[in-house]
């Protein structure tokens, strides 16, 4: 398992370090709702509630945004 | 893992103080890391909290992905289903259906100024079924079957289990009397009435250009458990929007109160006593009596900190980071659940020792330290305009557990609207430190008290503890601690018990199958639409299969708890912005019949759509409650005269004390010509009823009498999906402010009419109340006619409307009485925006036909078929309003109060107290 | 040496710079369009995609004040950014447009004008000096763009 996540964190400074700067108007694939980092936020709550009451792992993700350079 | 060995070296030292125990623990834990273990139950106390703080978590305004396509104002249902496989009880038949959830969620948003938006959530689940409650090895017998019902009910209190001398479990074979050791556990299942949980959360957004700032709060409510949780989240974007970084802090304070009733004698230990008992090896003082029940109290805090990071990594693909950390602290074990415990006394000899075994609610560490990181990917592929998602997930926290949990989704819009989302996820845990099966201790289970020169002590068995120790002489007299004689009768002695050591059991124990280390692989798929006008359509489902041999590295639970469960849902969305943004060619178009003329809100079936294409969607909330003295007809009566009439020749036990029923209807309206508009209602109910028993009541037999307490000492609540109705209004009218129009309909028996009551002192309980059941059980006919009119800022209304059962019996054999109501209304507009009305009711209701076809237990006036129905006046004092422009242009909300004037019951029943009703609407 | 000279570049959509010059195509036809050409009227340059939703905003708000201010002298020219003028003209059957509408082909306007969110807005004077910059669009921004575009009406062309 720390293989896994060690290479996760490889793979995420691999990506930020080489990311290329995307302009705003650049942005329209990352805009469509596919890529939507949550694509059913109301299925997601209810299905966290049954994993919650399932598993022990509970909830507590992070982050969001992020994607079109719209205002 | 520092942390974790830790732990493990403290709770070794903890230990090294009886080694005996030790041995047997860990010999114990050894085997059971090959064979198996436990699993629970879903909602109670514990992932009740969970869920709040995943909520809360969710709902944390930064943690949401702010997608270019989130509408701003928008508002969605959601109706859910979770049903779960059959336990393997080794051929045990259990008396139990498995779990299943309903659950419904309603969601709005909308902006309260360009930049300052305000979020709304409600959610209801529903659950009743089997759940385990402990785990044993099958030789313990803890699912009994025979006695008065059929089926297995729970069975823990057992004096005689068999272990051979390294503790395994042994078994008795029936035909040779040979002892065989049989290490197979199996889990003891045991069922709750219908249980619901209700939650209100909100949150408010502020918006700069480059930062975000929410603030949440809300409430989780059930029958044994509350949380309260509150949010803060900010959001902040820079480098031109390509990172944005996110900061939640969320708080829940979560209090328990469960009832520990006699119904739990037969598996939680010495429940008689059992603040006594539970307070002894617990070592504390949880459990106080309250009237006549046992209550478990507790509180519990969570505070959670998230920090996430997202990146654009470039044209195509989208990298989410995540750390969060929670601490919980106070009481956080689950009050139904028990660790089944042998005791076997080390002072035997041979191959066979005997145990006594019992079930110890159990116990877990008062504090919690839980971490979490994820990673979030999001692939656009593009030659299939197609993105892919993965998640992981890692967990963990000081109670030794490691989570690890994978989500892959594939999106793949098909064109037209359609999107399809196949997903895959699999989620593997470690054990917690604490979680065993079940414990086996080499100590007897108690032992008779003797002085220092080996005289047993006796003590007065009426008040065992009041201090009083008693021997007996030479001459077998009972004399006191001074050596008098004294009177035996007045004394009746008995043994001094002593009861087991609590310290030589671990410090803290659970059988908690969540507790347990399993893997579970589940798939699933979501369809979408996307229509017209801002609406859109989703539908999914899941397959989900827990195993302890999927656990990653092995060493999972055993096959024993493996379980399988199924949910599917469907979501409906209403982009409230839509409408205004599609540009000014829909302005005008807002007045349907809303102009001064509105209905009140407590009408049905009041207004139809204009024009063809025009859509509405709605919600209507309606709560209704009766309470007070017990009628006959229109006078209240006394105790004596129910008894004596209101039940026959069996006589009435118990009345109604209170009865609460809430309403939630989705309304759908569709006009596909100008003159006809279809409807669709869907329906979710719930109930709770309080009972008393009645003054003078006759005297019951011992098991009438377990259920009038199983009744007087609880709420009974019910919950879950009404009726359905499907109906077609026609214009017959509309001119020159007046309108005209028929509707027919019918109501599809939807609705479950065969909830029971749960199984008291091994009594089927049978059916709930008539009135109680979710639904009417039969196809209804459902005609009316409305006329309204309009002029100027005066508005008014008549209705006539019929309920008539299509059928003489619904499948558990009765049908309610038909209905006929009549009312009349008007209304004043005070402000183009605003309007109230006044109105008069009334209605007929005949008696219910037929009766139960079931085990049924008749206790008071509302089993009986001819207490039902009656004649009923109203008022209602109502209010509207309704947005004529601007970005909620459509919508329009109303609530009325109808206060009861006059009831004329059929036989024996509550008064109305009175019932409110709130709707919705949006059309477009 | 060689940063300082790209310096201009970006410095050139500020608010006071002198506004960069575009070569434009229309979306519909053949026509092209240049900045210069408009010069000594008061400019509203946007620029937009079909995907971003706040652009669809606005949008009304654009017509209006074409409608209201195009007598007194302003033009308003929206830029499309998007990849193909497909997704550009759906967008435009949805939410019409009565002001110019163009595409900037090769980025390169969007480039010299330093576009840093979508929508952006320039509000650009009769010489031509960029006098606003507005990122994104919301509803309550529209008062403030109108308030602008007047003042900047009202001002007489400096003598060349």
């Amino acid at each position: 398992m720390k293989t896994i996540q060690q290479a996760l964190l490889l793979a995420l400074c691999i990506c930020v370090s080489g990311c290329s700067p995307v302009a705003p108007w650049q942005r329209g694939t990352l805009a469509k709702p596919q890529m939507a980092l949550e694509s059913y936020p109301l299925q997601s709550t209810f299905n966290a509630h049954i994993y919650g009451s399932r598993e022990a792992a509970t909830g507590s993700s992070a982050a969001g945004g992020g994607g079109c350079g719209c205002y | 893992m520092a942390v974790i060995k830790r732990i493990l070296t403290k709770r070794h030292a903890e230990n090294a103080g009886n080694s005996l125990l030790t041995m047997a623990y860990r010999q114990l834990s050894e085997r059971l890391l090959t064979r198996t273990i436990t699993k629970p139950k879903p909602t109670t106390a514990v992932s009740a909290s969970l869920q709040a703080l995943t909520a809360a978590a969710l709902s944390l305004p930064g943690l949401m992905p702010a997608t270019a396509q989130a509408a701003d104002e928008e508002v969605s249902f959601l109706y859910g289903y979770y049903e779960e496989s059959n336990r393997n009880l080794f051929g045990v038949n259990s008396r139990f259906d498995p779990i299943v959830v309903d659950s419904l969620l309603g969601s709005s948003k909308i902006k309260l100024s360009d930049r300052l938006k305000f979020a709304f959530n409600y959610t209801q689940d529903t659950w009743s079924g089997a759940t385990p409650i402990a785990t044993a090895p099958l030789s313990f017998g803890g699912n009994k079957e025979g006695g008065v019902i059929s089926g297995a009910t729970p069975f823990l209190q057992n004096n005689g289990v068999l272990f051979d001398k390294q503790l395994n479990p042994l078994r008795q074979d029936a035909l040779t009397g040979e002892y065989i050791k049989d290490s197979q556990l199996v889990h003891t299942l045991s069922s709750a009435s219908p249980e619901i949980r209700k939650q209100g959360d909100f949150k408010l957004s502020y918006e700069w250009d480059e930062a975000t700032l929410d603030a949440g709060g809300g409430i989780s409510v059930e029958n044994d458990y509350e949380s309260r949780f509150g949010n803060l989240a900010g959001r902040w974007d820079f480098n031109r929007k390509l990172t944005s970084l996110n900061l939640g802090l969320s708080y829940t304070d979560s209090d328990t109160r469960a009832i520990l009733d006699h119904d739990a004698t037969p598996y939680i230990f010495d429940v008689g006593r059992g603040a006594e008992s539970y307070n002894n090896t617990s070592g504390s003082g949880r459990i106080q009596k309250e009237g006549r029940n046992n209550v478990l109290r507790g509180n519990r805090q969570d505070w959670g900190t998230a920090l996430g990071l997202t990146q654009v990594l470039n044209e195509t693909a989208l990298l989410e980071a995540g750390i969060g950390y929670t601490r919980s602290t106070g009481y956080m074990a689950n009050p139904y659940k028990v660790v089944e415990a042998a005791f076997i006394d080390p002072a035997q000899t041979g191959e066979v020792l005997t145990g006594v075994s019992i079930g110890l609610l159990e116990k877990r560490p008062n504090e919690r330290n839980q971490w979490t990181e994820n990673l979030r990917y999001v692939q656009y592929i593009g030659g299939l305009d197609a993105a892919l998602h993965f998640d992981y997930r890692f967990f963990h926290d000081d109670w030794g557990i490691n989570a690890h949990t994978f989500e892959a989704d594939w999106v793949q819009p098909l064109g037209h609207g359609w999107t399809i989302t196949p997903k895959v996820r699999y989620y593997s845990q470690d054990a917690a430190d604490f979680y065993t099966p079940y414990m086996a201790s080499n100590q007897a289970f108690s032992k008779t008290a003797v002085d220092q020169s080996g005289r047993p002590i006796y003590v007065e068995a009426d008040n065992p503890d009041n201090g009083n120790v008693y021997f007996r002489d030479k001459d077998f007299n009972l004399v006191d601690a001074d050596g008098k004689i004294v009177d035996e009768i007045a004394v009746n002695p008995i043994n001094k018990a002593i009861p087991f050591d609590r310290n030589k059991l671990p410090g803290h124990y659970s059988s908690d199958h969540r507790l347990s280390g399993f893997g579970a692989l589940s798939g699933g798929l979501t369809v979408s639409k996307q229509f017209a006008k801002g609406v859109s359509f989703e539908a999914g489902a899941e397959y989900y299969t827990h195993a302890g041999s999927m656990k990653l590295g092995g060493g999972g639970e055993g096959a024993y708890a493996d379980y399988n469960y199924y949910t599917v849902n469907a979501v409906l969305k209403v982009d409230l912005s839509a409408l205004s943004l599609a540009g000014s060619e829909h302005s005008g178009h807002a007045g349907h019949n809303h102009h001064g003329g509105h209905a009140p809100a407590g009408v049905m079936f009041d207004h139809m759509m204009d024009k063809a294409g025009d859509v509405m969607f709605g919600a209507r909330y309606m709560n209704s409650t009766q309470s007070g003295a017990m009628l006959h007809g229109t006078n209240e009566v006394s105790d004596q005269a129910i008894v004596q009439q209101g039940c026959g020749d069996d006589g009435c036990f118990t009345v109604p004390g209170g009865m609460n029923m809430n309403m939630i209807m989705l309304d759908l309206m569709y006009a596909p010509t100008d003159w006809l508009t279809l409807m669709l209602m869907p329906q979710f109910v719930d109930m709770d009823m309080s009972t008393r028993e009645l003054n003078g009541a006759p005297s019951a037999t011992f098991n009438r009498q377990s259920l009038i307490n199983h009744h007087t000492l609880h709420e009974h609540t019910t919950s879950g999906i009404g009726d359905t109705g499907v109906y077609a209004m026609f214009k017959l009218f509309d001119e020159a402010g007046h309108h005209l129009h028929g509707t027919l309909g019918v109501s599809a028996p939807t609705g479950d009419v065969g909830v029971k009551f749960r199984d008291t002192h091994r009594i089927d309980a049978g059916f709930q109340h008539y009135g109680m059941q979710l639904g009417s059980g039969t196809w209804d006919f459902k005609p009316s006619i409305t006329y309204s009119g309009k002029l100027d800022k005066y508005g008014w209304g008549a209705q006539l409307n019929s309920t008539i059962r299509l059928e003489h019996n619904n499948e558990t054999g009765f049908a309610f009485g038909d209905m006929f109501q009549s009312t009349a209304w008007g209304s004043y507009s005070l402000l183009n925006w605003l309007s109230t009305s006044v109105r008069g009711v009334y209605t007929v209701q005949g008696s219910i036909r037929n009766e139960y076809n079931g085990t049924f237990n008749k206790l008071g006036p509302v089993d009986y078929p001819a207490n039902h129905g009656g004649r009923y006046w109203d008022v209602g004092f109502g209010i509207n309003a309704f947005v004529p422009t601007g970005s909620l242009q459509g919508n329009n909300l109303s609530f009325e109060w109808l206060q009861p004037v006059s009831d004329d019951v059929n036989g024996y029943q509550l008064p109305r107290e009175g019932a409110l009703s709130a709707t919705w609407s949006y059309a477009f | 040496m060689l940063a300082l000279t790209q310096i201009p570049t970006v410095f050139a959509a500020e608010v006071g710079s002198k506004a960069p010059d575009c070569e434009l195509s229309s979306i519909n036809d053949k026509q092209r369009y240049n900045l210069q050409q408009f010069h000594g009227k008061v400019l509203y340059v946007d620029f937009w995609s079909s995907w971003c939703p706040p652009c669809a905003k606005s949008f009304p708000f654009m017509n209006e004040l074409d409608r209201d201010l195009k007598d007194s002298g302003l033009q308003v020219i929206a830029i499309n950014l998007d990849q193909t003028h497909e997704d550009a003209k759906t967008f435009l059957a949805k939410y019409p447009a009565n002001f110019t509408v163009a595409a900037d082909e090769n980025e390169k306007c969007a480039r010299d004008f330093d576009v840093k969110a979508m929508p952006s807005s320039y509000l650009i004077d009769r010489n031509g000096v960029i006098r606003h910059i507005h990122l994104g669009f919301r509803e309550g921004a529209a008062e403030e763009l109108r308030l602008v575009a007047g003042q900047l009406l009202a001002e007489k062309p400096e003598p060349k």
